[in-house]
C-alpha cells in the first residue's frame, strides 16, 4: 500500500467532483427535495413522522450515497482510466481506499444536509444526542460507499447501475424495519433482514432517537455495520475489474 | 543489437471466450528500434498490446517483456499509451499527467514536477497545460495520453494506434518525436493499421488473424514482392495473398 497513491486518488476525485458544479448542486438539492416531499406530506401527523424519521434518515443516506459512488466509480471504468491505472504501480486496495476517502467526504456533506433538514426543518421530536446519530449515519455512509463500488463491478454502464438500484435498495427499504417492524414480518423475511445492513442502521437510529439509547447500548448494531462495510470493501477489492 | 530481445513472443495464443484472437503469434523486438505491428482492424494488435502490459494473459505460448512475463506490476516499467485516450475530463493536462506520474511511483514533488513539464513540453502542449481535457480536440487528447506514457521515462514504449485521428502535420510531429527517442535508446513498439505509419518503422510485423504473416524491414518487405516500385501497401497485400494460399 502507498499512502501517496491513495491520497493522489482521493485528491483527484475531490477535484473532479468540485469542478462539476451541477453535480455538486444536485448532491445538495436532490436530498432536500425528496426529504421535503416525504417530510411535509406527514407534517400534520407529527407522531408518525417522529416514528419513521430514524428509518427515513438511514434509507436516504444509503440511497443517495449508493448512487453517488456507484455511478462515479462506473465512469472510471467506462472512460478507460481504470484500465490505465492498472498498468501503473497502484494496487487494487489503494484504488478502493482512495475512492472510499474521496467519496466519503461528499457523502458526509450530503448526510449532514439530510440530518440537518430532518432535525431543524422538519422539526422532529427526538431523544439521544446529535453526535451519536451522526456516528451511526457515518457508518451507514461507509457501508453505502463500499456497496456502490462493489455493485458497480457488476455493471457495464450507467443504465445497468440504475437497474441495480431497486434490486439492491428495495429489499433493504421493505425488509429492514423502516415500514413494518422486523418482528412482524414473515419468518423468511425476518431471516433475510439479518443480512441487510439497513436493518442494523434503522434499529440503531430508532434506539437512539426514540428511546434515548447511547452508543454503548447499540454496540452490536455498530459492529454489524462496520463488518458490512469492511466485507463489502473487501468484496469490491476482490471483484475489481477493468 | 543485443542477444536478448526486449519483447519476445513465441506461439502466443489468446481468445475472448470462444473467439480466437491470437493464433500462435511470434515476434522479437530489439533494443532501440521502432517496431511496427501492422494489421487490419480485428487482427489482434490491441489484444497483443494489452497482453504486454499484463492486462490480458496468454492462453498458450511464451511472452516476455524485458525477459519477464508481463504483469501489471512490471507494466509500470513500460510507457504504455492505450488506444482509448483514457483521461480525466474535468482535470487539466498538467493534473492528468501529474496524477499518473504519482501512480507510477514518482513521489518526489519537485522531481515529478520537472518530469511532468518536460513530458507536456515534448508533446507540444506547454502553452495549454492548464486547460481541462474537455476543452481539447481529439488530437490534443492523444498528445496528453502520449505525455502520460512518457512521463516516467521508461526504456520501452508501447503505443497502441498513437496516430489515429491525428492531422498529417501532427502525425509528422509525433513520428519526429518517436525517432528522437529511439535514437536516444528507447525501444518503441507501435501498432497501426495505416501504411503511412509503417514507413516510419525500422522493422514491421504484418498481422493477420492473430498471426504474423511477415516480419522484416520496410524495404525488405517491399522487395519481397518482386516489384521495384512496390509500396508497403502492395507488400501487405502480397503477404495477405501468400497467407491465403
Amino acid at each position: 500500500m502507498s499512502i501517496d497513491r491513495v491520497l493522489a486518488i482521493t485528491e483527484r476525485i475531490i477535484r473532479q467532483i468540485l469542478r462539476d458544479r451541477r453535480s455538486i448542486g444536485l448532491l445538495i438539492v436532490g436530498p432536500l427535495i425528496v426529504m421535503s416531499l416525504v417530510g411535509f406530506s406527514l407534517y400534520e401527523q407529527r407522531a408518525v413522522l417522529d416514528r419513521i424519521a430514524p428509518g427515513l434518515l438511514a434509507v436516504f443516506v444509503l440511497f443517495f450515497t449508493f448512487i453517488l459512488t456507484g455511478v462515479g466509480f462506473l465512469r472510471e471504468r467506462a472512460q478507460g482510466t481504470l484500465e490505465r491505472l492498472q498498468t501503473t504501480l497502484v494496487g487494487r486496495f489503494d484504488i478502493m481506499l482512495g475512492y472510499m476517502l474521496g467519496f466519503l467526504i461528499f457523502a458526509v456533506v450530503q448526510t449532514a444536509v439530510i440530518l440537518s433538514f430532518t432535525i431543524f426543518a422538519l422539526n422532529i421530536d427526538y431523544s439521544g444526542s446529535l453526535w451519536e446519530i451522526s456516528a451511526v449515519l457515518f457508518l451507514v455512509v461507509t457501508v453505502a460507499v463500499s456497496l456502490g463500488i462493489f455493485i458497480s463491478s457488476f455493471a457495464n454502464n450507467e443504465f445497468q447501475v440504475v437497474q441495480f438500484i431497486p434490486i439492491v435498495l428495495a429489499p433493504q427499504i421493505f425488509l429492514s424495519g423502516v415500514i413494518i417492524p422486523v418482528e412482524q414480518m414473515p419468518t423468511l423475511f425476518e431471516w433475510i433482514s439479518v443480512v441487510l445492513p439497513l436493518t442494523y442502521a434503522v434499529d440503531a437510529l430508532r434506539e437512539i432517537m426514540l428511546h434515548g439509547a447511547d452508543l454503548s447500548d447499540i454496540w452490536h448494531n455498530l459492529a454489524a455495520l462496520a463488518i458490512f462495510s469492511g466485507a463489502l470493501l473487501a468484496g469490491a477489492v476482490a471483484t475489481l475489474r477493468r | 543489437m543485443q542477444a536478448t530481445p526486449v519483447v519476445e513472443a513465441k506461439d502466443v495464443t489468446f481468445s475472448y471466450g470462444s473467439l480466437p484472437v491470437l493464433n500462435g503469434l511470434s515476434l522479437s523486438v530489439w533494443e532501440g528500434e521502432i517496431f511496427g505491428v501492422l494489421g487490419a482492424n480485428g487482427s489482434g494488435k490491441t489484444t497483443f498490446m494489452r497482453m504486454m502490459v499484463g492486462l490480458l494473459s496468454a492462453r498458450d505460448g511464451v511472452l516476455t517483456v524485458h525477459g519477464d512475463s508481463p504483469s501489471p506490476r512490471q507494466a509500470a516499467l513500460v510507457g504504455y499509451m492505450p488506444q482509448l485516450s483514457a483521461l480525466y475530463q474535468e482535470l487539466s493536462i498538467r493534473e492528468n499527467v501529474d496524477f499518473f506520474a504519482r501512480m507510477y511511483g514518482m513521489s518526489d514533488r519537485r522531481a515529478r514536477g520537472r518530469s511532468v513539464e518536460e513530458a507536456i513540453d515534448l508533446v507540444g502542449l506547454a502553452s495549454r497545460s492548464a486547460d481541462t481535457i474537455l476543452k481539447l480536440s481529439g488530437g490534443m487528447r492523444q498528445r496528453v495520453s502520449l505525455a502520460i506514457a512518457l512521463v516516467h521515462r521508461r526504456a520501452l514504449l508501447l503505443l497502441d494506434e498513437p496516430t489515429v485521428g491525428l492531422d498529417p502535420d501532427l502525425r509528422a510531429v509525433f513520428w519526429e518525436r518517436f525517432r528522437q527517442m529511439a535514437e536516444a535508446g528507447t525501444t518503441i513498439m507501435v501498432s497501426s493499421h495505416t501504411m503511412d505509419d509503417a514507413a516510419h518503422c525500422d522493422r514491421l510485423a504484418f498481422l493477420r488473424d492473430g498471426r504474423v504473416i511477415a516480419m522484416d524491414t520496410p524495404s525488405a518487405l517491399r522487395a519481397a514482392t518482386g516489384r521495384p516500385d512496390a509500396s508497403l501497401e502492395d507488400a501487405f497485400i502480397h503477404f495477405l495473398r501468400m497467407a491465403d494460399h
